[in-house]
């Protein structure tokens, strides 16, 4: 009876759903990370989205609100029984922020893909992540030329503050994408170290 | 929209469910989450949580409700640090 009460509780609770975010400049390689790590095929939504229309004067005379869609990319990876793993591409344009504000809530941390020819297009990733003070990671992808790249440098360009990783990554290759997610977890796990103890506990 | 949602034993049943509602069913035999779901019925999310919010009114599914992991809206530390074993262990 006992060993009943149990199974029952314990499938009441079930695994616990995470996410992290997957974001950087148009083609960078977000859609290629969540496919490499994904244990399903890579999905996607397309979300609708109800923007107000931008740049008229009179909105009384535009009552209606504009409609539009944008795709998302999801993939999933089962960690033991009790843990699923979300992976969630950002859509790239700036202007769909607010779709990151629902993604990046209760998420575990974000990947921040960089292409070294176009750092500056990552410039707008990195800014809302640390206004929203989500943990995340710098992981300059495998493109040609990033072989030999400065981690230093690169942080400098970000401007990045200095416990932020930075870590290259081929978004191809299944293992490199779960090195840079293992450092974005223990990134997070630093992060909610330092806030949940008095500093002299923390590394 | 990550949310996670399972059968209950009443789903086992064979109700006469319509189309969306029996697939929704059928997903989630194993957990599956909202944006799983919209995404097998090409639905956006906010649609598969109006469904899925029938289901669960009528008893046939189950939302988990993940709160003891969060604290301020993050995962905790247990949570985190089950996460960083899991994924080196693989």
């Amino acid at each position: 009876m006992r060993a009943d009460d149990r199974g029952k509780r314990s499938e009441r609770s079930g695994p616990i759903p995470l996410k992290i975010v997957v974001a950087g400049g148009f083609g960078v390689g977000k859609t290629t990370l969540v496919q490499s790590v994904s244990e399903i095929a890579p999905l996607s939504t397309d979300e609708p989205i109800t923007v107000a229309s931008v740049g008229v004067d009179d909105l009384r005379a535009v009552p209606d609100k504009t409609t539009t869609t944008v795709a998302l990319d999801f993939g999933r990876i089962s960690v033991g029984d009790s843990l699923v793993l979300y992976l969630f591409g950002t859509p790239g344009q700036d202007r769909f922020w607010f779709v990151w504000d629902e993604l990046v809530r209760g998420a575990v941390g974000a990947v921040v893909l960089v292409d070294l020819r176009r750092i500056a297009d990552s410039f707008p990733a990195v800014d809302y992540f640390e206004s929203r003070d989500l943990p995340f990671v710098v992981a300059v992808n495998a493109f040609p030329g990033a072989d030999r790249f400065h981690p230093a440098a690169v942080h400098d360009a970000l401007r990045l503050r200095a416990d932020v990783p930075v870590v290259p990554m081929d978004a191809r290759v299944r293992s490199s994408c779960l090195s840079t997610i293992i450092r974005l977890v223990e990134h997070a796990l630093d992060r909610s170290n330092v806030v949940r103890f008095p500093r002299s506990f923390s590394r | 929209m990550e949310s996670l949602v399972t059968v209950t034993e009443r789903a086992g049943w064979g109700h006469d469910l319509q189309n969306e509602y029996r697939r929704i069913v059928e997903l989630a035999r194993r957990p599956v989450s909202l944006v799983e779901i919209g995404a097998a019925l090409a639905v956006p999310v906010a649609v598969a949580r109006v469904l899925v919010s029938d289901l669960v009114d009528g008893g046939f599914l189950d939302v988990h409700a993940p709160e003891p992991a969060f604290a301020d809206g993050r995962p905790t530390t247990a949570v985190l640090t089950r996460l960083l074993e899991g994924l080196r262990a693989r």
